[in-house]
């Protein structure tokens, strides 16, 4: 008897200690080897500047700097870095940004990089010259203009103090590109590579695979510790898994579903590692604002009460990629919604009984019968749209509501979103690094994806004061009335699950941080492998 | 024949704008489009004006028919284009993809001629004793057996048992032949099986009939050894519906083998096909339509010269 208790205190020991005891020596970074890693999606163009899916930064980020960046250790995803930029000092006024870039940067030709190419590369954003695409531009309405007085100093002036800058720049799209090369063609980098970055290009097999080589020249010097990575393409899910299972890759960074993860697991036991993070994705429900019974907010209410996210979650985050309740931010970051403050809002309170009594006496208020039907528009796409539509319409089933899901296929929903053509419909948004600045635009009134198309002049005026508080506690609370008045009081919007990121890795795979993002923290600099 | 020939060959230039003019109005019918795709994604925040201006730089603001003049000008010149989702011309795109689908038809055929002709000709020879049962349940099976299906069993098979999965990205033939063929002797076994299923079923009915003619029996009471008789009378004979058979197949091996190719990650026709339809690429899904399409006509073509080779009756004016 006393030997399995003896076995069962000497585990707790070990186990005890694995997690106290300082890193062991495996875990200094080692060099070389070639990282290999799935790519669900193909870039369209190898142009950051005028590209929105991960299919560009997941192969091409490598090859680039960028002024700044996100900390690549850092877990929320929200702490802006020098990448290019050695240091930077910003105004009293807070409306000019000085950066000092480092010297001794080369591209991958061997030329020398400064601060000329740093505006070159602003300039294309900012003002792409005619038949040259931008998709920056928007973000950076707050620019007044830019500046290289000599080879070493950046400057930005703005228009008006905006909180967000500084991690606004260390977006993963902004690729410091070569002047002299912009100078001769604005659209030589739509097809070709030429960065500063840790990792020079080496081919593109289109359909089939990315492969990058370390660049021995590289600024941060002992980085990288890779010898090349090669991203292969694979949009099959179900191929997807059975690379990394069969070992032919060592990750994919976007994520896979909780039975993907389980069935890894399962197979490979040691040999994987899964990091799991809140993701800033997310689906909310938009209702037309000019159908009846949807321009009444009690009944936009009514329908937020009726779910039960808290149990939901539950049962949901075992079959798809949905599990964090939180309000307009990511939970874990610097202005999500402390969870007391949460539970204030409609739909948020864990008591569901006295929710959907609410959501009940709310309906008869506003003259909807029991029994009323309508149609909910949803994504034809399986992940999370489908479960999370399933588990919309039975919640809202038990505030006496009859309706019907239909499922839009993918390349129609965006236009029938734009119409206006629905009554109530699923929507959703991914955010590059969770930022009030960058993740609620759509929700003011004159934005081209305010799908519901509310008219609210106090959202307008709360959004537009928490982007110019410069002061962080100023900026929560501007940004908490914004979310009561958003998901409560008008209840405008619902919002449903945060979506959750899991990524299960080969464990020999070493030096890379999972962060709410998909689109962030893929140049691999810090990348090692163990074995 | 040579009248013949020039006719049929002259026939497949309607047939091939037939084609492209269905297919261009076809797909323009699907709702969204290429700009609507790319610049409405995770984000969904782009503005009206980057969109239209878009759907300008590409064409397609101007009336379909506009498009369409302007299309199929390029065709005549075999100039197909652009990519409008990449930007990158179309041969560009399909070259590496056509060289794939390519050796994966002629070596899913080679696996189907090399079970099937065999198979088919002992069956019917041993026609209602057991070897005729087992081959046709061994056919039966391959016909009732998906090809992806079995593709996904192969890769079970290889991942569970063997700890082993065929490389994930191509390498021509040429550059390593093992690595080539360690990645596509799978799907040309799993493809090869159910083709050969339909050529072995063919072939032995084929067979039985010919081994029934009377200048087979002829050929017998002459003396003729059996071997002779089925190499240069029965077998030769009984081809001809064979080879149909595994000609069309072949042609719809090009372009059809949309779900294994995504079981096995090979970067073939038929997925950039699916890319293609997903991403409203006009341009490529045209291009793609129009080779499969030609594939097709070619075969045809080829298999009618080749009936006049195998059977000397068939002449054509």
């Amino acid at each position: 008897m006393r030997r399995p208790v003896i076995a069962l205190l000497a585990l707790v020991v070990a186990l005890v200690s694995a997690s106290v005891l300082p890193a062991p020596a495996q875990d200094k970074p080692r060099a070389g080897g070639e990282l290999v890693f799935v790519v669900p999606s193909e870039p369209p163009s190898y142009d950051g500047h005028q590209e929105e899916t991960f299919g560009v930064t997941h192969p091409v980020a490598p090859h680039y700097s960028t002024l700044l960046r996100v900390d690549p250790f850092d877990k929320t995803g929200t702490k802006p870095v020098g990448d290019l930029a050695e240091s930077w000092t910003i105004s009293k006024d807070q409306l000019t940004y000085t950066f000092k870039i480092r010297r001794g940067v080369k591209f991958h030709d061997g030329s020398e990089m400064t601060a000329k190419d740093v505006k070159a590369s602003y300039d294309k954003m900012l003002n792409p010259p005619a038949g040259v695409k931008s998709l920056r531009k928007e973000a950076y309405q707050a620019i007044a203009s830019v500046d290289a007085p000599d080879a070493t100093t950046f400057v930005l002036k703005l228009k008006y103090p905006e909180a967000s800058m500084l991690l606004n720049l260390a977006s993963p799209w902004n690729f410091i590109y070569k002047a002299d090369i912009l100078a001769k063609d604005p659209k030589w980098y739509e097809k070709n590579i030429m960065g500063t970055g840790p990792f020079k290009f080496v081919e593109h097999v289109k359909g089939s695979h990315w492969v990058g080589k370390k660049n021995p020249d590289y600024w941060d010097k002992g980085k990288p510790y890779l010898e090349g990575y090669r991203a292969i393409f694979i949009s099959n899910s179900a191929a997807q898994v059975a690379a990394v299972r069969g070992e032919r890759a060592m990750i994919q960074f976007r994520g896979f579903s909780p039975p993907e993860r389980d069935s890894l697991v399962q197979a490979l036991g040691p040999k994987i590692t899964v990091q799991e993070s809140p993701w800033n994705c997310l689906n909310f429900v938009s209702m037309h604002h000019e159908k009846k019974p949807f321009d009444d907010k009690r009944v936009r209410r009514a329908l937020s009460l009726a779910l039960d996210r808290y149990e939901g979650s539950k049962a949901l985050s075992k079959i798809t990629l949905v599990k964090d309740v939180g309000g307009i931010q990511v939970p874990g970051t610097p202005y999500a919604t402390p969870p007391a403050e949460l539970e204030k809002l409609a739909g948020y309170g864990h008591d569901i009984n006295k929710n959907r009594a609410e959501a009940k006496r709310l309906l008869r208020e506003g003259g909807v019968p029991d029994g009323f039907a309508f149609t909910f528009k949803n994504r034809g796409i399986p992940h999370p749209y489908e479960p999370l539509g399933v588990w919309l319409i039975d919640q809202w089933r038990q505030i006496g509501l009859n309706v019907k899901m239909e499922m839009i296929e993918a390349s129609a929903y965006h236009p029938m979103l734009k119409r206006g053509d629905f009554d109530v419909a699923m929507d959703f948004q991914c955010g590059f690094i969770v930022e009030p600045d960058l993740d609620l635009p759509r929700f003011i009134s004159t934005s081209d994806a305010n799908y519901g198309r509310h008219k609210d002049t106090v959202i307008d005026d709360l959004f537009s004061r928490q982007g110019r508080a410069t002061d962080p506690e100023e900026r929560k609370k501007i940004l908490r009335q914004l979310e009561k008045r958003l998901l409560d009081d008008e209840a405008h919007v619902i919002y449903t699950l945060q979506w959750h990121r899991t990524i299960p890795h080969l464990s020999k795979v070493k030096g890379w941080t999972i962060t709410p993002s998909h689109y962030l923290n893929n140049q691999l600099d810090t990348v090692w492998l163990s074995e | 024949m040579t009248k013949y020939l020039i006719k049929r060959f002259l026939l497949m230039l309607p047939t091939l704008f037939g084609v492209a003019l269905v297919t261009f109005l076809l797909i323009r019918v699907i709702p969204g489009d290429v700009v609507e795709l790319r610049y409405s994604g995770d984000r969904g925040a782009v503005s009206q004006e980057i969109l239209d201006r878009e759907r300008a730089r590409i064409g397609l603001d101007r009336p379909v028919w506009q498009q369409f003049l302007t299309w199929i000008g390029g065709v005549v010149r075999l100039d197909f284009g652009t990519s409008m989702w990449t930007g990158a011309p179309i041969w560009e795109e399909i070259k590496l993809r056509f060289t794939l689908s390519l050796q994966l038809a002629i070596m899913a055929t080679l696996v189907a001629v090399i079970l099937a002709i065999p198979l088919g000709v002992l069956s019917a020879l041993k026609q209602d004793t057991w070897v005729d049962y087992s081959v046709r349940i061994f056919s039966i099976a391959g016909l009732a057996m998906p090809s992806f299906w079995l593709g996904i069993v192969l890769i079970l098979v290889m991942l569970v048992v063997f700890k082993w999965l065929p490389p994930m990205v191509y390498t021509p033939f040429w550059q390593n032949p093992a690595q080539n063929l360690a990645q596509l002797i799978w799907p040309a076994l799993a493809v090869g099986y159910r083709y050969s299923a339909v050529a072995t079923r063919m072939t032995r009915s084929a067979m039985l009939e010919v081994l029934r003619e009377d200048y087979i029996r002829t050929a017998r009471a002459k003396g003729l050894m059996q071997k002779l008789i089925l190499s240069r009378h029965a077998l030769k004979n009984a081809m001809l519906p064979v080879l149909t058979v595994v000609a069309l197949e072949f042609a719809f091996l090009i372009g059809g083998l949309v779900v294994t190719e995504q079981v096995f990650n090979l970067n073939g026709i038929g997925l950039l096909f699916v890319q293609a339809v997903a991403h409203r690429d006009y341009t490529l899904l045209q291009a793609l339509i129009m080779l499969v399409a030609g594939s097709f006509i070619i075969v045809n073509f080829v298999m009618d010269i080749a009936y006049a080779w195998l059977d000397p009756r068939i002449r054509y004016r």
